[in-house]
Order: C-alpha cells, then structure tokens, then sequence
C-alpha cells in the first residue's frame, strides 16, 4: 500500500524484504532440511545392502536389492508377532482410554467448587510431566514379585506372589493402564477448552425447557466437543501402528517380548543395535506408509460424515 | 427473571445434591489414583529400611531414614549427570525459543513471497519422517556421534513449537508493525525490538515445554552417546532403576561398612533416587503448570 504510486519502487522494496524474511528464516529451513528432508532422502538405504561406514549419498556404490529387505522382514520369524503387537497395543489404548479424558473432562465441567476443581485438575496433570524413566521405574518395583500390587493382592487375601513382569499375559493391561494414567488429564484440556467456549445461554434455554443436568451435559455439551473428539480420533487412528515403543523399551524384558515386543523395540534392537540397517529402514518406511494411509483414510471418512478433518 | 426462575420448585433438581456429592467422590477416587503413586514413593523412600524390606509402608512413613538419600548424594556419577543435564536444557530451551522465532515471525509477514511453499516445506516433516536409522546414520556422519552436540542439535527446531508461536505472532496489531516500518525498522529491528519483547508469554510457554521435554528425555543420549560421561540424569536413572546395571549399595564400599548401611534396602535407594531426581519438576509444576496450559490452548486452535 506504501508504494501503489511508484510500481518500481515496490518491486525492489518487496525483494528486499522478502532478502531479510529468508534470512530470518534461514537457520530454521536449513536445520529442517538437514535434520527432516535428509533422513527421509536416507530411506534410499532401504532399497540396497547398506553397511555401516558406506555414504548414503552415493548411488555409484550402491548395491541395490530392489524389495528384498521387505521381502525378508514378511517371512522372517516376528513378523506376525509384532504386527499383533503392535497394533493390539495402540488399539487397547485407544479402546480403552480415548473415552478416559473426555469422561474426565466432563466430570471436571460438573464440579462446582473452583478451587477442588482446580486441585482435581492439577493432580491429574502430574502424572504427564514425570518421566517415562521414572514411571517405568515405579511400575517395575510396584509390579515385582514382593512389589506393592501383590502385597495388595495379599492383604486381600490372593496367594498371588508371581512377579508380574515376567507374565507375558499381564504386558499388556500394564503397558495400557500405564499409558493412560499418564496421559488422560493432560489430555482432557482440550475438551475442557472447546466446553469453555459454549455459550452460557444454551444452557438457560435448556434449563427452562425443563432439561436436567444429565440431558444438559448430553444435549448441549457434548455436542459442543464433537469436532474436538473428531480430529483427536483421527489422530489417534493415524497412530495405530506406532505404540509408544519408548516406553515399551523400559518396562519390557526378554520373558514378556511375546506379548510386548513391537515395530519400534525390535527397531532399536535389531535394526540399530544389531547394525541391520536396511532391514531397520525398511521396517521403518513400511509402518510409517501403513500409518500414514490410516490416517489419510480417517480424515477421508470424517471428512466425508461428519465435516470434521485435519486438512 | 432468571433469579425468580431459580425459586420455581420445577428447578431444585437441577441442584441435586446427590449428584453433587457422587461426582466429588469421583473426583476424590481419581486424585487419588494419580498421586498415590508418587506419595509412596516418598514415604518408602525415607521409611525406615526394614519396614520397607517388608512392604510394611503404605499410608504414613514408618520410622524415619534419610541414608538412602546420603549414599545417593555422594554418587559423583549422579551429580555428573545433573550437570550434563543442566548444560542440555538451558542449550536447548535457549535454542527452542530462538529458532521457533525465527521460523515463525516471517510466515506472518503478508508479503512474504512463496509463503504456501515454505509452509508446506515445515509441515511436510510432521507426518513424514526418516526414522530412526537414517537419522541415526545422518548425525554419525555430521561426526556429532557420542558428542553433546548429538542430543542439542538435532532436537533444536520444534515445528510443533513454531506453530505456536506464530499463532500467537498473528495476534500482534498490524498497526504496531506498521508504525514500526513507518520510523524505518527492518524486520530484523522489528522482530528484536518491537515482536519478541510483546511476546514474552508465549516464549515463556515454549521455554517451559522444551525444558520439561529436556528434562525427561534419554532416548537420544542411549541411541547416540555411549560414553557415560555425557550422560544426561534420565540416563543416570535408566541406568540404576530401569536396566539396574548400577549398585548403589557399591558405591559405599570405601566406607566403614557400619550396621545402618547394611540395613539399605535396594528397593529404597530406587525410591530416593526417584524422588531427588524428579524433585525439580514436581516443586516447579505449580509455578509452571498456567504456561503448559496456556501452549496447549493455543496450540489447539485451528490454522
């Protein structure tokens, strides 16, 4: 608008300010360039023999197997065990607790009293800004053999006395109620945020047309959260293949792998640790497209039934 | 009319004060599920031993020992790590803020030329990465390997954080920046002068994120630095409580072995280790937590 009577004037003044915005800008693009673009170009590495110590640039002394690691990780031993795992991971997790934090949230909503409600909140918030270090920690003495949980089975009159974290059958219900623990009231704070913005009068309307507060809560708020709950259910399905394998890695341990072993964990170990690093790549790229079209497919569907969708 | 509404006898069940009373039951179950676990572990943690041994603890503290938390004080190897620890997170939090200012401040500009393309080049990232092999094979190569700089460099751009802060950039008044470029600021001046001044609150909100993500983390450092010298404190931990390649109770043998280090019970030294390390966090939640809320709610608002 400064310039609209001298065109030859903007033109160079808008270069030059585009100069300075690049430049501004320049640490960050070249960082994600570096950091983000070249390991998605390294994925190259799942299409040939790479051995430690080889550039992944260069493609003169690239021995290309085409499909071959993909091929091999289909038929090798784990593949089904942890594909299952996986997914039934992620899947009791969002079965189980996406529910969690809105229940929470509109528990929260209903509490009248502000400074209860305010400690209510708080404490929930806790358990998200400790450490997966320190909660695996917890969950590793409380769940030993003379760990609390059994001395609670005893005292109420169980003889169970099994350490629980060698049970492959107990990995999951651990892994899941951990998992929520940790994450639901963090997690409501976005529902509690869009509840915030219903207007009040809705309520009165509801209130005089005779609508208790349950009807009120069904009626009106939950209605209000909708988009909320929407695109948090697209990510969650978007990650249906990636269980949180950083936490799996400290509470696991050899005897429960059965049951507790996934994509992430037998990356880090076979892939990185055991120096496999195309098998790793391919492995990797694999879940990541899987992953990728889910949650393609759910904005699709959301979009599509409920015009809710990420983009 | 609303207050004489509130008389009618139609709308006393609205104030029902069972349903009141059943919700803050609710309310009281659920606080204490989430702080139960870290009270045991502080009352185990300065119980006296044995009653620890025997699982005797669980609603007040029995007896009182603080030589758990003696021997774990004298661990040099802990305060090496607490160190590293602090050297990573005021790096990287320093690092956050300045570079999610930077990334964020030009895509508010409106005249900023192929903004859709740079938009898309920062984006893209978040729902398509590498993985960890290639990344790993790419910090190797840059020579950062078993170096600090392997866990600053790599984690020092949040597109998560540039989001935030941008959204909060587009809440500055046109007008402000205007008059700025009126007494012949360049957007360098601009930014350091006039933006990053009027938005301490959001760069209070992602310092707090990334030194709490800071904090927490030890996956990189056991992917990239072997050498345990380098060791951030979450390292420190996994190392003693998880993997629990460490015996606290060794690093006493110096000492006269008296009869009270005898009685150290593993299981507690986990437990005081656990409360001397997380103590920070949990005694700054307070102060901190508005921030965290604050990051949440304007990250959730929609681009």
């Amino acid at each position: 608008m400064r310039a609209t009577r001298q065109p030859g004037k903007r033109v160079s003044f808008r270069l030059r300010e585009n100069m300075q915005l690049y430049l501004i800008m320049l640490p960050v693009l070249l960082h994600i360039f570096i950091f983000s673009y070249i390991p998605m170009y390294g994925i190259v590495i799942a299409f040939q023999n790479y051995y430690p110590g080889k550039p992944f640039f260069s493609f003169e002394s690239a021995n290309w197997v085409g499909l071959q690691h993909f091929i091999d990780f289909f038929n090798g031993p784990y593949f089904g065990r942890l594909m299952r795992n996986t997914f039934l991971l992620s899947f009791y997790t969002l079965v189980f607790g996406f529910w969690v934090p809105i229940l929470f949230a509109l528990l929260l909503n209903e509490l009248k009293n502000g400074i209860f409600k305010k400690f209510v909140q708080t404490a929930s918030y806790l358990p998200h800004f400790i450490s997966n270090v320190v909660v695996a920690g917890m969950v590793l003495s409380f769940i030993n053999a003379d760990g609390i949980i059994n001395a609670m089975v005893k005292l109420f009159g169980g003889e169970s006395t099994v350490a629980l974290n060698t049970e492959p059958g107990y990995f999951p219900a651990i892994y899941t109620i951990t998992s929520i623990w940790k994450s639901f009231g963090w997690s409501s704070i976005l529902y509690l945020a869009s509840m915030s913005s219903v207007d009040p009068h809705q309520y009165e309307a509801a209130k005089m047309d005779g609508a208790n507060r349950f009807k009120q809560m069904l009626h009106i708020t939950l209605p209000s959260i909708r988009p909320t709950i929407f695109i948090l259910l697209i990510f969650a399905i978007g990650n249906l293949l990636s269980a949180n394998s950083e936490f799996i890695l400290l509470i696991y341990n050899p005897m429960v792998y059965e049951t507790a072993d996934v994509i992430g964990t037998y990356l880090y170990r076979d892939g990185l640790l055991g120096g496999n690093f195309s098998l790793g790549t391919a492995v990797g790229l694999f879940i990541a497209l899987i992953n990728f079209s889910l949650l393609y497919v759910a904005n699709a569907l959301s979009r599509k039934h409920s015009d809710y969708a990420l983009w | 009319m609303i207050a004489s509404l509130k008389r009618n006898p139609n709308t006393i069940r609205q104030g029902s004060v069972v349903v009141d009373i059943v919700l803050l039951v609710i309310a009281l179950i659920i606080c204490f599920i989430t702080l139960y676990p870290f009270y045991f572990v502080i009352i185990m943690s300065i119980s006296n031993p044995q009653e620890v041994a025997a699982m005797n603890v669980f609603w007040f503290p029995k007896g009182f020992f603080l030589g758990s938390y003696e021997l774990i004080v004298r661990d040099t190897k802990m305060w090496w790590a607490y160190s590293n620890t602090l050297i990573y997170v005021s790096a990287g939090a320093f690092l956050n803020c300045l570079m999610a200012v930077l990334g964020a401040y030009p895509l508010t500009v409106r005249g900023l030329i192929g903004r859709k393309w740079v938009v898309g080049f920062i984006l893209i990232p978040m729902y398509f990465a590498g993985g960890l092999i290639p990344s790993y094979l790419l910090v190797n190569q840059l020579g950062m390997y078993n170096t600090m700089f392997a866990v600053i460099i790599p984690g020092m751009v949040s597109i998560w954080n540039i989001i935030l802060v941008r959204t909060f950039f587009t809440t500055i008044p046109e007008g402000l920046k205007e008059s700025a470029f009126i007494d012949g600021a360049s957007h360098w001046q601009l930014l350091f002068r006039v933006v990053i001044p009027i938005s301490k609150p959001i760069i209070a909100v992602i310092a707090i994120y990334s030194i709490v993500a800071i904090w927490n983390s030890w996956f990189d450092a056991l992917v990239y630095l072997p050498n345990e010298k380098l060791h951030p404190l979450q390292m420190y931990l996994y190392r003693v409580v998880v993997q629990q390649s460490v015996d606290l109770k060794t690093l006493s043998l110096q000492d006269t072995r008296n009869a009270v280090e005898n009685m150290l019970s593993n299981i507690q030294l986990k437990y005081a280790i656990i409360v001397f390390t997380t103590l920070p966090v949990i005694f700054t939640y307070p102060f901190f937590q508005k921030y965290f809320i604050k990051g949440a709610l304007l990250g959730s608002l929609k681009e």
